[in-house]
């Protein structure tokens, strides 16, 4: 085929799928948001049943909108034990630790993206084969070391093992090792220095992986469960996720109020997701999605 | 460069004893002093993991030839602690299980990611709100996915409710030990696919058109097209949610501590929860090192499968 040809043809078929026909688009977004629906349909019965009467939880038939919203489901289940306490703990924890991973991992990721040392590639090896011993395979002598530390029972004994994760370490090197050297060199020629050039050059322009950093490392961090179940044994610094199972087991207390909580511990997450999906969209590279 | 900057040129020898610490390091060449500083970003990170990760293995490793109740001090048993594993049928039990989750999870969150990126890469207006709400079953807290589900799988809960018209007798999901992993795997499924689709979306979006063009105008069909052409490009990143599923996979606790207990019977027991029990619930230290050794072989492999990808891939995931 001609140019001409090629290009007349390309044009019919780009043309064709613009002009997709308007039914068949309609149909496919009716699929999609049935799909997309059904993956929330968890989401949305945890919210009704927050407003949900006590006993209603285990009716026969899931009662979708409730006669009586009963709102008090929550000043009640945040009296009934100390969840402010809780989610106070939860939240030092989890702003802590994205703090952490934020800070340590941009550190790490630049020295390893943009700086050849003698066994840099090693020490990238070395870091990323963290990626085999999470808190689970390391329980017993993590809870050793923190204990030869004294620091069972305390924030810092809470935060120290979660404070720096090799992906965060990975995403942040993928990330910088694509801006261009040159950017730096000429930084360094007009006499800026190297934290300098950090904060103002490197950080800027890896705002979007920064975010999905933040936005897994709050939320690795706020669903973490097995940590302070093992390092804390005190009621005044347990994180919430203690509270609920805890909650939950003592006899009497509604399983809609647990919703509740539920629902509250549920809401921080989302909303640091709002606020960040913009970038988040452009740090797993979907900018192109329609 | 070099000579654009203030500091003089690294000088030999020639001076007459050490001088001082500060003008030496001034006096270090530029470029060395470029490399400290990566050094110096890289060290903290380093560091952390001495002491949080490759120490804790360390003593895993010496305490699994050891009997330790965190009371007495621990004494040498030899292999005595990997043997009375190889013994256990329980242990035997969950380290089956690990396997069996591991495999289910894995295989059925790559193929529903897989298809839930393509059903959004279909150019269908408001495909990326749909994408945005499948994406917070990932953001849920863990424990609330959990407490939730325990409802949602009991035997009048929602998920039998929906069955029931469609055949199905009451199903109790997580009462009986043919049906209790499967309802662990659905979870799971739920909770991770949506995170799978937006990394094969963001793969799938990078794939060059001019492909998909080529084929059209030689008249291959859709399916066609996904075989021969979207398949292979894929190829890696199927590998790499392969692999990093398994990891998720392997090292899971709360699903099934939360959602069944690990029971009926050991039916859900994994190695994340005898390792936790063994060693915090009856004090055998030692033990819960061994089995710690055991799950650290299985995700080793898995982690070098994946380092192996990472050297060969620039794109970035999390």
């Amino acid at each position: 085929m001609t140019t001409p040809e090629v290009a007349e043809s390309r044009r019919n078929a780009n043309s064709l799928m613009r002009h997709l026909p308007a039914l068949r688009k309609t149909v496919g977004l009716v699929l999609l948001a049935a799909l997309a629906f059904a993956f929330l349909v968890p989401i949305l019965w945890m919210t009704v049943m927050s407003f949900q009467e006590g006993g209603k939880m285990f009716n026969l038939r899931t009662e979708w909108i409730p006669a009586v919203w009963h709102f008090e489901n929550y000043p009640n289940a945040i009296s009934r034990a100390p969840f402010v306490q809780y989610f106070i703990n939860s939240g030092i924890v989890s702003v802590t630790v994205m703090a952490g991973n934020v800070v340590f991992c941009t550190l790490a990721g630049y020295g390893l993206a943009k700086f050849h040392f003698r066994g840099s590639g090693l020490v990238l090896l070395l870091i990323l084969s963290t990626l085999m011993l999470p808190l689970e395979v390391t329980l017993v002598p993590t809870f050793l070391i923190v204990h030869k530390f004294e620091w069972i029972n305390t924030y810092q004994g809470i935060v120290a093992p979660l404070l720096i994760d090799a992906f965060g370490v990975f995403l942040m090197r993928q990330s910088i090792i694509s801006i261009p050297s040159d950017y730096i060199e000429a930084a360094r020629i007009d006499g800026a220095g190297e934290l300098r050039i950090l904060l103002q050059i490197i950080v800027p322009q890896c705002l979007p992986a920064l975010s999905v950093l933040a936005i897994f490392s709050f939320r690795d961090s706020w669903d973490q469960f097995l940590w302070p179940l093992t390092v804390v044994s005190i009621d005044r610094l347990r994180t919430y996720p203690l509270g609920l199972v805890q909650f939950g087991e003592e006899y009497g207390n509604p399983a809609t109020e647990q919703m509740a909580i539920a629902v509250l511990a549920t809401l921080p997450v989302f909303l640091l997701f709002m606020i960040l999906q913009r970038s988040i969209n452009r740090g797993f590279g979907l900018s192109g999605l329609k | 460069m070099v000579e654009l900057t203030s500091s003089e040129p690294y000088q030999h020898g020639g001076l007459t004893g050490p001088p001082p610490v500060a003008r030496r390091f001034w006096q270090i060449h530029h470029r060395q002093r470029i490399r400290l500083w990566g050094i110096a970003f890289v060290l903290p990170t380093l560091m952390f993991f001495a002491v949080f990760k490759y120490g804790p293995m360390m003593w895993a490793i010496e305490l699994s030839f050891n009997s330790y109740d965190m009371v007495s001090t621990p004494y040498f048993v030899g292999l005595d602690n990997y043997r009375s594993l190889a013994a256990d049928p329980i242990f035997r039990e969950t380290l089956i299980n690990t396997f069996v989750y591991i495999a289910g999870s894995t295989i059925l969150t790559t193929v529903i990611g897989l298809s839930l990126a393509l059903a959004i890469n279909t150019g269908i207006p408001g495909a990326r709100h749909c994408m945005t709400a499948m994406f917070l079953t990932n953001l849920m807290p863990i424990i609330a996915v959990c407490l939730v589900w325990r409802f949602l799988l009991h035997p009048y809960g929602l998920v039998n409710q929906i069955l029931q018209p469609l055949g199905f007798g009451r199903i109790d999901w997580l009462t009986s030990s043919s049906t209790a992993m499967p309802a662990i795997i659905m979870v799971t499924v739920w909770r991770f696919a949506p995170y799978f689709m937006v990394i094969f979306l963001a793969a799938l979006l990078a794939l060059p058109e001019d492909y998909y063009e080529a084929a059209e105008l030689d008249g291959a069909g859709a399916i066609r097209r996904f075989i021969h052409i979207t398949l292979p490009l894929l190829m890696p990143t199927i590998f790499f949610v392969v692999v990093v599923s398994a990891l998720l996979c392997a090292r899971i606790f709360l699903m099934p501590y939360l959602i069944t207990g690990g029971g009926p019977g050991n039916a859900t027991r994994v190695l994340s929860m005898l390792i936790y029990e063994t060693g915090f619930s009856y004090l055998k230290m030692g033990q819960a090192a061994a089995i710690s050794v055991v799950l650290f072989t299985i995700m080793m492999v898995f982690t070098a499968l994946q380092i192996r990808l990472f050297a060969r891939s620039e794109q970035v995931y999390m």
